[in-house]
């Protein structure tokens, strides 16, 4: 034992504040977290240290559970949130991906003023979140929009984009995408840069096209960027609260998991903490069952990650 | 000024099985040598050397410097400086704080650091260059740095990792000497751990060989060169490799290709029992003779001409299989390619018998 | 048959093609894909800008103009304090995120460095919980989050708040940071350790100084984890005018069915520009720094 602290205890040292830091505020509200699924805790019934209140909430057993895996509207019509919230979280890393590769490839070239393209095309990052939020929902506005001010002036329809259609679905992708393309612009561009060029000679002289470099060289040299990239985005996107809530606000047809837990955890005096809790588990399930298939995937085809 | 002491160290790495990196390393090294450490990529040279910088554990036995016993120092306790491989210079720092670093980490004053790498500097011809980077240097010249970094400290022991490696070929020639004549000056005890057994040869009073963790020869080049203690350091040392081939043995001698080769009789007696031995003899030990005279037959498959000699290298019979064979000869008059010719052994006392399983040395 | 000169001038020498010359043709395509990126990127923001120097009542009329009425009055009102107390949100966001980005990027740099140098037990899972971590939907633990931040006498103080920052910021930080620490050789900690520093030393004197790219791309990310963020701040600050940061103070512009457009655009540009001074500092360090953590993962 003395041995092994001798040996560890530096990086023990270095880890400890982040672990102390992490256990006290991620996972000991998590425990209590879960616990409160098992409960009718809401903001009646919590104990409340201002007004001096004890706590008077019961314990439900799996209630919680069963109402919001009935798939009743009243608890936030899980199934359907759960499809829209995949076509959401799917929709919009497909778009970052295929966009952020698009423009890493581009300004991976040889061209003029590539310096003041990066910067241009990082800026979305750079910009707080709830003020790009904000300038959208601005452009979106169905009367006094620049988008539909644009679409009127060429002749086109102008739907209103934040209203309870599926376009409003489509508007908050649209968003989201503009704000998370340049990480993965970022991200690629690197490991483009990474690859080493003689790859690219050995198969220009091997006689490959430019099709072919790119799908030979190019992409396997990018997929352990890319599998890290792509499931850090699905889960950040899963989880993305700002955009939708302050863009969309509570409404049904952009309705995800989490702002649904929002909904329920804000929503008027009720507050119901059980079932927004109850949402929080349901969220981090599906999100570890799935890193877990993912990283399966990608360890049958040989990727140790 | 120390002399530096292996006691049974061993260094295992977890594993199933688990790898014995050096295993009861036992050696000692007197005040002032120059002692290298050779041995193929895995042989743990490199983790020996390391275990004495304090940079690996020591998971058995003691390694001791200046009769102090340092196995659970840390390096910096250990009064030792080491010249990486990479050389590992601090990118971010001129040459001259490079060299100065390990002062100033001492609180040695200010004035004091800057006379000691001017000092260096100039030993090295690195004056122009101490207010560089070391990104703005050569590979030479940042080899050259890495060795004034050591110089400076005025350490008890260097340690140098294959510090020659990344040099091109001549300018390896070239530092193999300018380094040895360094430590000569300095009189500093200085571990050498190389792959290249001719740098070894050059450089060490005493080299010691390792193999799979395991030593196995100490002793200074002639020796080691004359008197191989096993099959593996014969074949390792000298280049080109002696020959080692295992051959039928009676109580004439060794049987190669209807030629019997006489040997010792105390080879003989150590041989006692076997069939079989592994045969050793050097290139420069074997001779093309005129084809009347005895010998094995050979055919040449490849002349390497060197200048002053050449290397001709062609296959003998050895009972059923035919084996290949490398003789020096004068580089005049090589033979040509596909010729016959008859090789003989010219010097019989270059003949090394060695045993054909455990590969250890007979003779007594 | 006879050749002259001038039949000989005819034949113009080809003009020899460089390997990296491209036609005409894909250079235009090039720069048209890049101009138009960098337009859709960049036009929201210039919008709120053209809109942050309308008055409200301008800024929702349905014809497009780059100027109506233009003047810095937007500005004026906010920074003279007549929109609540504009310039003390923005202090208060500046010492919250700049505290939150000095301690997680301490936090996270310590922790980079072991996970990227030592090989201890409990390093795997501590890595893997790092992934877990960024999972939760974190405002759920709110209320959790709130009765520790009481149990700590933290409730309603800004370091209860930049430690909850630091808990969403530190698992990306110290993965990318472990990743740039990877790509610095361990001989330089080799090297400092035998020239006589500790492993604190190493990690301080030598392996920070190399780590710069990756310090700043963290630094980033860091900063605007907590210079954005509007749920926590709502939730675990007091509702005191004084102690709100810009995000939260930011929703007086936005009140029911009336939102003032033109008052918001200017203080929205008020509080991008730190934001995007901090990204310009950063942004040559941001591929390198941003892809040797990724690549490694």
């Amino acid at each position: 034992m003395r041995r092994f602290l001798e040996r560890h205890w530096y990086a023990y040292a270095m880890v400890l504040p982040v672990v102390v830091v992490i256990a006290v505020l991620v996972l000991y509200p998590l425990a209590q977290g879960v616990f409160f699924t098992f409960t009718n805790i809401n903001e009646a019934n919590i104990a409340n240290p201002v007004l001096d209140r004890p706590a008077s909430y019961e314990g439900v057993g799996f209630k919680n559970y069963l109402n919001v895996l009935s798939g009743d509207a009243s608890y936030g019509a899980f199934w359907s949130t759960l499809v829209r919230t995949l076509i959401w979280t799917f929709g919009c890393v497909f778009f970052h991906y295929t966009i952020g590769l698009g423009l890493a490839l581009l300004l991976n070239r040889q061209v003029k003023g590539r310096t003041l393209y990066r910067v241009l095309l990082i800026l979305p990052w750079a910009v707080p979140a709830f003020i790009s939020a904000f300038a959208w929902k601005y452009m979106f506005n169905a009367q006094y929009g620049i988008i539909n001010q644009l679409l009127r002036a060429v002749g086109l329809p102008d739907p209103v984009w934040l209203g309870q259609s599926d376009w409003a679905l489509f508007a908050v992708i649209v968003v989201n995408v503009w704000l998370g393309t340049p990480f993965m612009m970022v991200a690629l561009l690197g490991g483009l840069q990474s690859i080493p060029g003689d790859l690219y000679e050995a198969a220009e002289v091997d006689g490959a096209t430019p099709w072919q470099r790119f799908r030979h060289v190019t992409l396997p040299g990018l997929r352990s960027v890319s599998s890290t990239v792509v499931l850090l985005g699905i889960i950040w996107t899963f989880n993305m609260f700002p955009v939708i809530y302050l863009i969309a606000g509570p409404n049904p047809n952009t309705r995800i998991l989490v702002t649904y837990a929002f909904e329920r955890f804000f929503s008027g005096a009720s507050r119901d903490y059980a079932v927004a809790s109850t949402y929080g588990v349901l969220i981090l399930s599906v999100l570890l069952v799935f890193a877990t298939v993912y990283r399966r995937a990608l360890r049958k085809q040989g990727e140790v990650w | 000024m120390a002399e530096v002491s292996y006691v049974k160290a061993s260094r295992v790495f977890s594993g199933n099985p688990p790898v014995r990196a050096v295993d009861e390393l036992s050696l000692d090294v007197a005040d002032g040598e120059f002692l290298v450490l050779v041995g193929p990529s895995g042989s743990g040279k490199s983790t020996a050397l390391r275990m004495l910088a304090g940079l690996e554990d020591v998971d058995e036995g003691a390694i001791q410097i200046g009769g102090k016993d340092v196995t659970n120092v840390p390096p910096k306790g250990r009064d030792i400086a080491m010249v990486f491989q990479s050389y590992a210079l601090y990118p971010h720092m001129t040459v001259a704080e490079n060299m100065g670093f390990a002062l100033k980490l001492r609180g040695v004053a200010k004035t004091e650091i800057k006379a000691k790498v001017e000092e260096a500097a100039k030993m090295l011809d690195l004056t122009k260059y101490l207010e560089r980077k070391p990104k703005a240097l050569s590979g030479g010249q940042r080899q050259r740095v890495a060795m004034g970094r050591a110089i400076v400290r005025e350490p008890s022991v260097f340690l140098m990792d294959e510090p020659l490696s990344n040099l091109d070929a001549k300018l390896r020639v070239e530092t193999r000497a300018n380094i040895a004549a360094l430590q000569q000056r300095l009189g500093t005890t200085t571990i050498y751990v190389t792959h290249d057994q001719v740098e070894a040869m050059t450089m060490g009073h005493r080299v010691a060989v390792l193999k799979d963790g395991l030593l196995q020869q100490c002793d200074t080049p002639r020796a080691l060169y004359d008197r191989p203690a096993n099959a593996f350091v014969a074949g390792f040392i000298g280049s080109p490799a002696m020959n080692l081939k295992t051959v039928p043995i009676t109580s004439e001698g060794a049987k190669l290709d209807g030629v019997t080769v006489p040997l010792s009789r105390s080879a003989l007696d150590a041989a006692g029992g076997l069939d079989e031995v592994t045969f050793g003899i050097r290139p420069e030990a074997l001779g093309i003779v005129p084809s009347g005279e005895e010998g094995m037959e050979m055919t040449v498959e490849l002349v390497e001409e060197l200048g002053a000699d050449a290397l001709v290298h062609g296959a003998v019979k050895i009972g059923d299989s035919s084996q290949r064979f490398v003789v020096r000869v004068d580089g005049r008059t090589p033979p040509t390619l596909g010729q016959h010719v008859k090789v003989a052994v010219r010097d019989h006392t270059e003949i090394h018998l060695f045993h054909p399983e455990t590969g250890e040395r007979l003779e007594a | 048959m006879t050749l002259d000169a001038s039949s000989l001038q005819m034949v113009k020498p080809e003009r020899r093609l460089k390997r990296s010359d491209r036609s005409p043709l894909a250079s235009i395509g090039l720069h048209a894909a890049l101009v138009v990126a960098s337009l859709v990127a960049v036009f929201p923001v210039f919008w709120v800008l053209v809109t942050s120097f309308k008055p409200d009542a301008r800024a929702v009329e349905t014809s497009p103009q780059l100027f109506n009425e233009s003047s810095l009055d937007n500005y004026t009102r906010i920074l003279g304090g007549e929109k609540g107390a504009f310039l003390t949100w923005f202090g208060n966001s500046v010492l919250i995120a700049l505290l939150t980005t000095v301690i997680a990027v301490f936090l996270s740099a310590t922790t980079g460095y072991a996970a990227s140098r030592f090989r201890f037990p409990g390093k795997r899972s501590l890595l893997m919980s790092f992934l877990v971590v960024q999972m939760f939907p974190f405002a759920v633990l709110i209320v959790p989050l709130y009765n520790i931040l009481i149990a700590l006498g933290l409730q309603g103080s800004s370091i209860g708040l930049v430690l909850v920052y630091c808990t969403t910021a530190v698992p990306f930080c110290t993965y990318m940071l472990k990743g740039y620490f990877d790509t610095i050789p361990t001989d330089i900690d080799e090297a400092g350790r035998v020239d006589g520093l500790s492993p604190f030393g190493v990690f301080w004197r030598l392996v920070m100084p190399l780590a710069k790219p990756g310090l700043a791309v963290t630094s980033f990310y860091a900063f605007l984890t907590a210079w954005g963020e509007v749920a926590f701040a709502s939730a675990f600050l007091s509702a005191a005018d004084e102690s709100k940061t810009l995000a939260v103070g930011l929703q007086v512009f936005v009140q029911q069915n009336r939102t003032e457009w033109g008052h918001l655009a200017a203080a929205s540009i008020l509080v991008a520009i730190p934001a995007v001074i901090v990204f310009y500092l950063v942004q040559r360090f941001l591929v390198t720094g941003l892809s040797s953590g990724a690549v490694k993962g």
